[in-house]
């Protein structure tokens, strides 16, 4: 059965397109796309040109190897449509382990929670909370519990500063930024009990 | 113009399943349901929405251990049985440009079984729900495009290698040539049938059953021998190694 | 890292001992297989064959835990048979410095013992000074009180028999190993050792790591391409945020968190700066009350420095045993915290002792809970064994956005700060870390405006609150901080900084207040372009050679990619082989050539290991808290009731509690086990097992185990098991494979089975829970890292 070229391609591709999305139970954004019109072409070849979508470079989050990656964001959806390896990272190559080829499932995942989920004391369920409410409301708690337990000098009379009644573990998740950030809000408020992954 | 091969040095594979991974990434495809069987493989079979899995296989020669990996796939036979015993117009293309082999919409009008036994390799699968049957299309859209397969791509070590055919023939002969000098029982596996061309450093079965070419009678639907017989190229080949 | 991923090409001999970094740095392999193909031998010395040892050329099993009496076999062997480079030894370790009479060893325990505190007064193993008090040394290394000397007899107990018998390698595998390994010791071959979790994770996880570095320096592979001693680290910013001074013994920069001793800036630069009396060495740290005024100045810009130093936070003696992660959790159980932030992180599952982790959460008032997906941590009060009625910890879960969406840097295992850029916006009513941060902090500033309380200043004043004109988290404003400011016109040599002006180098970073830099090492990352994102490939010939890649984002410190490259070179500065150079001297110009070197001195000026007091490696290390020499200990949880090197059965300076008890020769808990991860999961499993791709490629809960500790139990291949210790049990599928081995130890066939640590009873509902129910509240004297590497367990069929 002689194909031409032309028919080919156009048949192929109609078969991608349905392997992206036919019906298969996506778990993923994927799947209420295919409810409405498609915000991104059928063709994921096209999807990721820039008439479709935005290319940025990032580097992968798991392992220390320092990987690069190239995300595509559909324009008309703000969401990842794509992620591979960097080709012109020297360490990778455009390579990636099972860990960060899945990491466009990190990011465009229905499990992740949308909100902020808060625990009354003594509640056997979390409640959806507005982002302004939850800060104001730790805040609250951080002064309170510093005010009542900040020591300016310890049993030997010496000059300490400290809180000894709050603690932070985290986070090597964060980005440098985030990290020195992070710390000087911690230091300031006088915490000592700080630690991170880097300890276990 | 000979098409396009992946050659697939197993010397170089280090099961990090980068390749099973990116292969649904790029198309999108969901994952299964699974158990760990006491195995680090799975899913434990390629399916319907698993065109690539890494098959691990442990042994002990000598009291020593030995483990090993092969990336499994369709292997894009240069004259592909899976075509030739197709009975519905359209449904499985073959790729003059490229010699991918491809199937379409209309596999779901294929006689699954005959399709399966076929394949020398055991590699199609069905949707239970749609009937369609699929394996993988060699990433035709990124082929075409220019661009390597995803799971090519994606590969850290060199074990999975994609261009002009004969220039994978050459590098297959090439790495071969190295590999001996530390396994010398290292052999290419079908090179001249397949697209997709695997050195193994050892036996092609202390990989995986079907990582040689099966002959008919001992393939999953042994009764339709009769039928394949004339689907010869890559059983002839098995039986000349 | 002392080098970085690319140079693992260079290598002639890779060791991997206490890593699978195959499975657990799968991209690095790119690397070691392009080593290997150029005809680099790699050695996996591991308890079990993984998918690393599938790939090496040499795999040599040992019992989890023993790995100090292999390498000071290793040690004894290269001394013994005088396979060290010579030159190297001579010129840059401490191998010809003498030792007080001070110091002693006997039967296990170094002089200078308090049996009470369980701790060592480290001035007992001085080293003896000159009138100029420069350390005394003996250039023909034949001084019974030399390093080298002391070295050689301390080691002489480590006979093949011995190490074979304690560590279940057989004679033949440790000949075979040492001899290998021992080849790197020319000037033109090179031995490098990737390290991760597997020596960090023990009782004497800092001594594991210091007998390999006394053996990079013996064989001279310390700071040239291809050597170095270089940690796999295991999360992409765990450098960065080890880095940024997210514990409690370090500041950013790895400033010492003031101690309550110390009352005034002046004391803490005082007692905190090394003096040298050797004009020869650099003794770098020197320069600390440069990097700490200008951290001060960098939290509180407005304040005088002395002001600023007496609101920094100060810690009481008691180091790790008081301060660390182990003792955080007790001093939780005991109640001591009302609020407690878990910020990307899941100590539930990640924390030894887990049982102990989660109890003692519900101890706590509030607790706030960032991260990406629903975890075990912000979930507690509904684990297993938990009643949600009786826990009144109140908890926020703040839902952060992931790294594809965000903006920043992040510093991988090779130092190579690389920065990031957002593709998609932050998910639902998600947010950048960073943003919370920030919001948080203005809130509680507002509190302390309004409302005074304790100490305000340092809250009202904090100079950090860089957001962007729209109220954001801006990554650059703070990327500059922490690369540092001029604060007024300063001159340096022949040239004006403005105020204002980024400063271009941790060089010119000022004593006196006149400078800022959140974190000195990061100093000149970012100056007039952000550094971190630099993507140029362009190399000279003798960078391109070893693959430096220096305009490629940005390394610490001051973009050098492998150091103590100086001492890469002779002392004229030749490099030991040409064909790798790292950094050569060019006499007619009076330069360096290819890499930054460390430090730009003729190489006659200075000695290269520049970060030491006295400018040399320490093959002897007085600074430790458990000895100058690694010495061998079973782990705290082990099945020999002695060993052959002392009677001091454990390490006598290790983190424990009291009251928990420990299986030593348990016959209940009879088995070595070992925590470890696999390629498809990460960490406790939060950023993995919500994956469906990654959950579906290891779906389960798992316990490995050979075929013959299967057939004493009954157990088949696939089984659901009970794998039990002393502070908990959990379930688990049996793989039964070959890669695990009975060891023979003093006789005995001893079992050793391993867990991954990736499971949690959150999700997948079906995948088991984490291993750390098993494993011991005990940690390393030193980092206080605790020893999930080597515990006890009891394997049954469930």
């Amino acid at each position: 059965m002689p194909v031409t070229r032309r028919e080919f391609l156009k048949l192929s591709a109609a078969a991608a397109a349905t392997t992206a999305f036919g019906g298969l139970g996506l778990g993923c954004a994927a799947k209420k796309k295919a409810a409405g019109p498609l915000p991104v072409p059928a063709d994921r070849i096209q999807a990721l040109k820039p008439e479709w979508s935005k290319q940025t470079t990032s580097v992968c989050c798991y392992c220390s190897v320092g990987c690069g990656l190239i995300v595509n964001t559909s324009l008309a959806t703000g969401r990842a449509i794509n992620s591979e390896g960097d080709p012109d990272h020297p360490i990778n190559q455009g390579a990636l382990c099972a860990k960060g080829s899945a990491i466009w499932q990190m990011a465009e995942n229905d499990k992740r929670p949308k909100t902020v989920l808060w625990r009354a004391p003594y509640s056997d369920k979390f409640e959806p909370k507005p982002w302004d409410w939850a800060l104001k409301r730790i805040a609250r708690l951080v002064k309170d519990a510093r005010d009542k337990g900040f020591e300016t000098k310890n049993a030997k009379g010496e000059l300490v500063n400290r809180v000894n009644t709050l603690a932070s573990v985290g986070s090597a998740a964060l980005d440098n930024e985030e990290c020195w950030a992070y710390q000087a809000m911690l230091r300031s408020l006088g915490l000592v009990y700080i630690e991170h992954q880097a300890r276990i | 113009m000979n098409g396009k091969s992946f050659f697939v040095d197993l010397s170089r594979c280090t099961a990090c399943r980068g390749c099973q991974v990116s292969c649904k990434q790029w198309k999108k495809l969901p994952a299964e349901k699974t158990v760990n069987t006491g195995s680090h493989q799975n899913p434990a079979d390629l399916s319907f929405v698993t065109l690539k899995v890494v098959r691990f296989q442990e042994r002990v020669d000598k009291g020593k251990v030995r483990w090993f990996f092969m990336p499994d796939q369709c292997r894009h036979c240069v004259e592909a049985p899976c075509k030739m015993a197709s009975g519905v117009e359209g449904s499985i293309l073959h790729d003059e440009k490229t010699g991918a082999v491809v199937y379409t919409d209309l596999t779901a009008q294929e006689d699954f079984e005959i399709i399966r036994g076929a394949c020398p390799y055991d590699i199609p699968r069905q949707d239970p729900v749609t009937k369609r049957i699929s394996k993988c299309d060699m990433c035709n859209d990124r082929v075409t495009a220019g661009m390597l397969p995803a799971c090519v791509k994606t590969c850290p070590t060199g074990a999975m290698n994609f261009g002009d055919r004969d220039a994978m023939l050459a590098m297959a002969q090439n790495r071969l040539a190295e590999v001996k000098k530390k396994w010398p029982k290292a052999q290419l596996v079908n090179p001249d049938d397949v697209r997709v061309i695997f050195l193994a450093v050892e036996d092609p079965a202390f990989y995986a059953k079907n990582l040689l070419a099966q002959a008919p009678e001992t393939r999953r639907f042994a009764s339709r021998r009769d039928l394949l017989v004339q689907l010869l190229r890559p059983v002839k080949s098995m039986t000349s190694v | 890292m002392t080098n970085h991923w690319i140079d693992f090409q260079n290598s002639d001999c890779i060791l991997i001992m206490g890593s699978n970094a195959a499975e657990n740095h799968p991209i690095c392999w790119k690397w070691v297989t392009k080593a290997q193909e150029k005809g680099a031998l790699v050695i996996h010395v591991d308890p079990r064959f993984t998918r690393t040892s599938a790939k090496s050329d040499m795999h040599f099993m040992l019992r989890s835990g023993s790995d100090i009496a292999v390498l000071g076999g290793l040690i004894n062997y290269i001394v013994n048979n005088d396979l060290i480079f010579k030159d190297y030894v001579l010129n840059y370790t401490n191998a010809s410095f003498l030792v007080t009479d001070k110091f002693a060893f006997q039967d296990g325990l170094f002089a200078g013992y308090d049996g009470q505190k369980r701790s060592y007064d480290k001035a007992a193993w001085a080293f003896e000074l000159d009138a100029n008090g420069v350390p005394k040394k003996d250039p023909s290394l034949k001084d019974p009180r030399c390093v080298y000397q002391l070295l050689k007899k301390h080691y002489s107990r480590y006979d093949l028999k011995k190490v074979a018998e304690i560590s279940g390698m057989p004679k033949e595998d440790l000949v075979k190993f040492y001899k290998a390994y021992a080849a790197t010791g020319k000037p033109d071959k090179a031995g490098t050792i990737l390290y991760a979790m597997g020596w960090t994770q023990h009782t004497v996880g800092v001594q594991n790591i210091r007998a390999m570095s006394m053996i990079q320096l013996l064989l001279g592979n310390i700071g040239v391409a291809g050597g170095g001693v270089n940690a796999l680290r295991g999360e992409s910013n765990v450098q960065g945020s080890t880095d940024q001074g997210l514990l409690f013994h370090i500041l950013p920069g790895y400033l010492p968190t003031p101690a309550s001793s110390l009352p005034s800036l002046a004391v803490y630069n005082e007692k905190n700066t090394p003096v040298s009396k050797d004009p020869k060495s650099a003794n770098w740290w020197q320069n600390r009350p440069k990097y700490m005024a200008s951290f001060l100045k960098s939290m509180w810009e407005n304040a005088e420095l002395e002001q600023a130093y007496s609101w920094m936070p100060k810690l009481d003696p008691g180091g790790s045993g008081a301060y660390s992660w182990l003792a955080l959790f007790d001093k939780m159980s005991k109640g001591q915290f009302k609020g407690f932030f878990a910020w990307g992180m899941n100590p539930a599952c990640s924390g030894a002792n887990a049982n102990k982790t989660r109890q003692a959460m519900a101890n706590l008032d509030w607790m706030v809970n960032v991260n990406v997906f629903e975890n075990e941590t912000g979930w507690f009060w509904q684990g297993p064994g938990m009643d949600p009625k009786t826990i009144k910890t109140e908890v926020f879960f703040l839902p952060c956005a992931v790294s594809l969406e965000k903006e920043g840097s992040i510093s991988n295992s090779g130092r190579w700060m690389q920065w990031r850029y957002p593709g998609p916006k932050p998910y639902a009513e998600t947010r950048p870390d960073g943003d919370i941060i920030a919001l948080l902090f203005k809130e509680i500033q507002a509190l302390y405006k309004k409302e005074k309380g304790a100490l305000p200043e340092p809250i009202l004043t904090a100079t950090w609150n860089k957001t962007n004109k729209h109220g954001e988290f801006d990554a650059h404003a703070t990327a500059k901080l922490v690369n540092g400011t001029f604060l007024k016109d300063v001159k340096i040599g022949d040239k004006v900084y403005k105020k204002g002006e980024q400063v271009p180098s941790f060089a010119s970073l000022q004593a006196d207040g006149s400078t800022t830099s959140g974190n000195w090492i990061y100093c000149g990352s970012y100056t007039d372009k952000n550094k971190a994102a630099l993507r140029d490939l362009k190399q000279t010939p003798e960078q391109a050679a070893i693959g430096l890649f220096p305009n490629w984002s940005w390394a610490w410190p001051v973009n050098r990619r492998i150091i103590y490259n100086r001492a890469s070179c002779d002392p004229t500065g030749k490099p030991w082989n040409p064909a790798k150079a790292v950094v050569a001297w060019n006499a007619a110009e009076k330069k360096w050539v290819g890499d930054v070197p460390d430090g730009g001195w003729a190489p006659e000026e200075k000695y290269p290991f520049i970060m030491t007091k006295e400018g040399f490696g320490q093959i002897y290390g007085p600074g430790l808290n458990d000895g100058p020499f690694p010495e061998y200990y079973e782990p705290l949880e082990c099945p020999v009731a002695s060993h052959p090197f002392s009677r001091q059965l454990h390490n006598p300076t290790a983190i424990a509690f009291e009251g928990e008890d420990k299986a030593v020769c348990d016959p209940r808990y009879p088995f070595v086990c070992s925590t470890y991860r696999v390629t498809e999961h990460w960490q406790t499993g939060v950023l993995t097992r919500w994956l469906p791709w990654l959950i579906e490629a290891e779906p389960q809960m798992f316990c490995e185990l050979s075929p013959e500790l299967a057939k004493l139990r009954g157990i088949g291949n696939g089984d659901k098991v009970i794998v039990s210790s002393l502070r908990g049990q959990l379930w688990a599928v049996a793989i039964v494979t070959p890669r695990l081995k009975p060891f023979k130890v003093q006789g005995q066939t001893l079992h050793q089975v391993g867990i991954p640590w990736h499971y949690g009873w959150i999700h997948p509902k079906d995948g088991g829970d984490a291993a750390n129910l098993l494993s011991p509240s005990v940690g390393d004297p030193n980092t206080g890292i605790p020893e999930t590497k080597a515990f006890m367990v009891n394997v049954r069929k469930a």
